[in-house]
């Protein structure tokens, strides 16, 4: 009985396996074999065109504007984030304190990305009159990859470093020394890691952007308060309003294609840091 | 093994004495120590003994607070001679009580790094004296004529012998007033483990050693005070006596089982 009963469990573990692969690579096959067909040189250089607009044309005012917007969003949330997790695990002895900032982070993680463009829009749009701008998009992206970027550096820092903090301190050296001479140097990588994977969740959402920055068709944004394009909203706008399934692909493979370089940005790094040990 | 040249501890320090008052210590809402009271001679081996879990490690940990940084409760009152551990910044009392833990922990330095980053933070010094320092303590533990071309080598590749003795050369290195040491030789084999012992008896005449083992043959050995403990209460103090004429119940019941 138990013999069956171990082979139905291996076999519903393989099965389940199978299933996430095989989702996987149909969504990036079937992505990339319709986008990659519609992708040329004037679809990724030239700026989009057409009537409505995005029919024809191209899209690199989107991807520059996607690329700005996570360097934006990545580096706020990356520096609070950072900031959060290293005052949680090395400062923070309340228990009280930190469950109340670890309930709120686990809190913002549970919010669905249109209530993030919502509350940015209300907040930062309406209540502080900015502009619909590169800047009021990235603030409400930050806020909505800040939970994730900190529950892993805090998970990253909880596993591995508490016992090195504990042996440091016990030879007489400030929390500070630890920080600069063993944790941040040991952890920059993982820490970096942490922050690009946030940013690659972060420039896929279409909610929070639609409502505070992103528009339709803008060149490439000279400063933060400008409006600029990003190519999920791009992605979202071509279909929804039926303007080009072609282009909506070609879009959606450029974006799996930022999505991917950041991914694989992300191992390099920890591939080059595993090796240098 | 000699004390090498230059060993840089004065005899003039003020050698301090442990004295616990009251001594209480928990960890939410379970107690560890309770109402722990006594007293821990200045250039003596004291040894603490006790059944896993009796609250040993704890009770060093409280000593240089660091019982406080795992989220412990700590209460009652802490002397390191005539000082409350209270009035001193965590930093210097860390510096002058250094503990070593069971497990060998070890940065992610080079060998040689691993010794030079306490060392830097606490004293100002020259390349030259880096190196000489490095390698005083590396000899002290023995640990030099077997990696003298490897320094900088990583220091996780090291043996758990290896590196609970660049633990112990690590500690060493701040010049600690007390050296306090949570099951040391628990990774070592018999000859670095009496070279260990050989060590902590030269050491003795300049600071206090404080370790806690369950190896009763080691703790015969090196002892020259005893600290029985039980369930988070000390239970029995004394000399080296306590080990063949041990007066309470539980301490006697503990060396027989031990001896067994």
């Amino acid at each position: 009985m138990i013999k069956y009963r171990n082979t139905l469990l291996k076999l519903t573990a393989w099965l389940c396996g199978g299933l996430v692969v095989t989702a996987t690579f149909f969504i990036f096959g079937y992505i990339l074999y319709h986008g990659a067909l519609n992708i040329t040189w004037n679809f990724v250089s030239d700026r989009p065109r057409g009537v409505p607009i995005g029919a024809e044309g191209g899209v690199f005012p989107a991807i520059t504007g996607t690329v700005y917007l996570g360097a934006l969003s990545g580096l706020m949330a990356g520096l609070v984030g950072s900031i959060t997790a290293i005052f949680l695990v090395f400062y923070c002895r309340n228990r009280y304190v930190k469950g109340i900032i670890k309930a709120s982070i686990y809190f913002l993680s549970g919010m669905s990305s249109i209530l993030f463009g919502l509350v940015g829009y209300t907040i930062l749009l309406h209540m502080l009159g900015m502009p619909r701008s590169l800047l009021a998009a990235g603030i409400t992206v930050a806020v909505m990859i800040l939970p994730f970027i900190t529950i892993r550096i805090i998970k990253l820092f909880e596993e591995d470093s508490t016992e090195l903090l504990h042996a440091s301190l016990c030879l007489g050296v400030s929390k500070t020394y630890i920080l600069r001479k063993i944790i941040l140097p040991s952890y920059y990588i993982n820490i970096l890691t942490s922050i690009t994977l946030g940013v690659a969740y972060g420039i896929g959402a279409a909610a929070p952007v639609m409502l505070t920055g992103a528009v339709l068709n803008a060149p490439t944004p000279q400063s933060v308060t400008q409006p600029f394009m990003s190519l999920s909203y791009h992605l979202f706008i071509l279909v929804s309003e039926g303007i080009s399934l072609t282009n909506a692909y070609a879009s959606a493979f450029l974006l799996m294609a930022i999505l991917l370089v950041l991914n694989a940005a992300c191992r390099g790094l920890e591939y080059f840091k595993k090796k240098g040990d | 093994m000699r004390l090498a040249e230059g060993w840089s501890i004065s005899r003039k320090r003020v050698i301090s004495i442990i004295t616990t008052k009251n001594l209480q210590v928990s960890y939410l809402n379970k107690q560890v120590l309770k109402n722990f009271t006594c007293e821990i001679p200045k250039n003596k081996i004291t040894v603490i003994i006790g059944s896993s879990g009796c609250g040993k490690s704890t009770f060093l940990k409280s000593i240089n607070r660091i019982v406080e940084e795992e989220g412990g409760r700590l209460s009652g009152e802490i002397f390191i001679g005539d000082k409350n551990i209270s009035d001193l910044p965590k930093e210097t009392l860390r510096k002058q009580v250094g503990l070593v833990f069971q497990t060998p922990l070890v940065f992610p330095f080079s060998v040689e790094k691993n010794i030079l980053y306490p060392l830097n933070y606490h004293f100002s010094l020259s390349k030259s004296e880096q190196a000489d320092k490095v390698k005083h303590y590396l000899q002290l533990t023995g640990l030099y004529e077997e990696i003298k071309q490897d320094l900088d080598m990583p220091a996780y590749k090291l043996s758990g012998g290896q590196k609970q003795r660049l633990s112990i050369a690590r500690c060493l290195c701040i010049e600690p007033a007390i050296l306090m040491l949570d099951e040391p030789c628990s990774a070592l084999d018999m000859k670095n483990t009496i070279s260990i012992e050989k060590l902590l008896i030269e050491l003795k005449e300049f600071i206090t050693v404080v370790i806690v083992t369950h190896n009763l043959s080691q703790a015969k050995r090196i002892a020259d005070h005893v600290l029985f403990m039980d369930n988070g209460e000390l239970i029995e103090a004394g000399d080296y006596s306590i080990f063949s004429d041990p007066k309470e119940e539980l301490t006697r019941a503990y060396i027989e089982y031990m001896n067994y």
